[in-house]
């Protein structure tokens, strides 16, 4: 039993983490928003020589929303999932001691009256498993979409350098925030395989 | 876990504990089941590491949906911790407990289980054919704090009043009152926080019939030896850690 009840316990500890990986995200994304409205201000006043990153900071923006958007998501599952293991935990725990009752105690005459509450819970355990893979499932997706938006901000980040060679004296104030959008992504990136491991190790439990 | 019939004259009243297997580390508790009819109460039904042994010892002498009703004098762990176990064993059941305590025993989880707020002033159910009475036993030693008495057995199950802190494999009942005073001494001066509320619960209690006094831990009070109780708690200070 022990080694059942710290194995479901790592997993709420690889599920909290997730959350606390992700956490960090949304203010680094508030910070690229914030340099997004800054950019805005900087190529409206660079005139023309600032008309090519206008479009770009428009994307940066969107990008950062859809980040934060992202975060919360991601968190709300993974709180979702931390409660449909507590559910599980408790549903094996009382299975096992349910079982250790019919195991020792077969001599007893009403023994067989444990029978229904048995069956409902291991009809539990089992409803559990099912919410608790959809819920993996929907956890695993935010994560992919998180993945696939850093990717476009990376590409933002890219046609952005390439467009501040062109704005002259604003060059340098653009290129900052091309920069920081570039950090960001790396950040944010690196964040999101840490939660892969995390859930790698959900998920590796769960088969267990 | 040892099990003892205390009363059987219609209705029975078991007595559990003793558990020799118990964690070395636990304190021994003593639960009560009350069986009428087909309904059964468990009284004060103990921790999550007692709830399998207990289960176990139950089935003896109930079913498992034969158990209509738990009972919660009040909040400790030692109390009511396996709350959450019985949740899922007694979908059906009503726990009985005081209404100060229900949003902290929901901690514990219960997702099945009807709650019924026992009120400040206590309250009386039916078990089969056996009128209960939930009598107040505030600050004794918790805020909100209840005991058990089924008039027709005369037994009154007094929660933590009337514990002594004693080895496994004690006798179950005081056969020597002078004797076992200083196993229950330090318990009763330090646990019991007012001497107001000691004096009312006596007041209250002197007005029962009593034949057995059945605290949760330690041994059972019997005949005149609840007498001679309540007469040496009357006179003990209580609320000793306050110099």
């Amino acid at each position: 039993m022990s080694a059942q009840t710290k194995h479901e316990e790592d997993k709420l500890v690889a599920l909290a983490s997730i959350a606390a990986e992700l956490y960090s995200v949304m203010s680094i994304a508030w910070g690229v928003s914030l340099a997004a409205k800054n950019a805005k201000v900087i190529s409206a006043q660079a005139g023309e020589n600032g008309l090519g990153f206008q479009p770009i900071t428009v994307f940066i923006d969107e990008i950062s929303q859809l980040a934060m958007q992202g975060v919360n998501d991601i968190n709300n599952e993974a709180l979702r999932l931390t409660k449909i293991a507590v559910s599980q935990q408790r549903s094996v725990d009382a299975y096992l001691r349910f079982n250790s009752v019919r195991t020792h105690h077969t001599d007893k005459r009403y023994i067989k009256s444990m029978t229904p509450a048995m069956e409902r819970v291991e009809e539990n355990m089992k409803h559990m498993t099912k919410e608790f893979k959809k819920s993996l499932n929907n956890l695993t997706m935010y994560l992919e979409i998180m993945d696939e938006h850093m990717l476009s901000a990376r590409a933002v980040a890219s046609v952005s350098r390439i467009v501040t060679s062109n704005a002259k004296e604003y060059k340098d104030k653009l290129k900052v925030v091309a920069d920081s959008l570039e950090e960001a992504t790396v950040l944010i990136k690196e964040k999101i395989s840490d939660s892969y491991i995390h859930l790698n190790s959900v998920k590796a439990q769960s088969d267990f | 876990m040892k099990a003892t019939i205390l009363y059987e004259q219609g209705h029975q009243w078991i007595m559990y504990g003793r558990d020799v297997e118990k964690p070395e580390k636990i304190i021994d508790t003593n639960q009560y089941m009350m069986v009428s009819g087909n309904r059964a109460l468990l009284m004060d039904p103990g921790g999550i590491e007692v709830f399998a042994p207990m289960l176990g010892a139950i089935l003896h002498h109930a079913k498992v949906d034969q158990i209509t009703d738990l009972f919660a004098s009040h909040q400790d762990p030692d109390i009511i911790s396996s709350l959450g176990l019985w949740d899922q064993a007694l979908p059906h059941a009503t726990l009985h407990a005081p209404w100060l305590w229900e949003g902290f025993l929901r901690h514990f989880g219960m997702e099945n289980i009807q709650y019924d707020a026992i009120p400040d002033e206590g309250s009386s159910i039916s078990i089969g054919s056996v009128d209960i009475q939930f009598i107040p036993a505030h600050y004794l030693h918790a805020s909100g704090n209840y005991h058990v008495y089924d008039p027709k057995a005369k037994i009154l199950m007094s929660g933590d009043v009337g514990a002594a802190l004693e080895p496994i494999d004690a006798p179950l009942f005081v056969d020597s009152f002078d004797e076992h005073i200083p196993k229950m001494k330090m318990f009763h001066q330090r646990w019991m926080p007012s001497n107001r509320a000691k004096n009312d619960w006596i007041k209250r209690v002197r007005q029962l019939d009593i034949e057995y006094m059945a605290p949760q831990h330690g041994r059972i009070f019997k005949g005149d030896d609840v007498k001679r109780f309540l007469d040496w708690f009357e006179g003990l200070e209580v609320g000793v850690a306050i110099k």
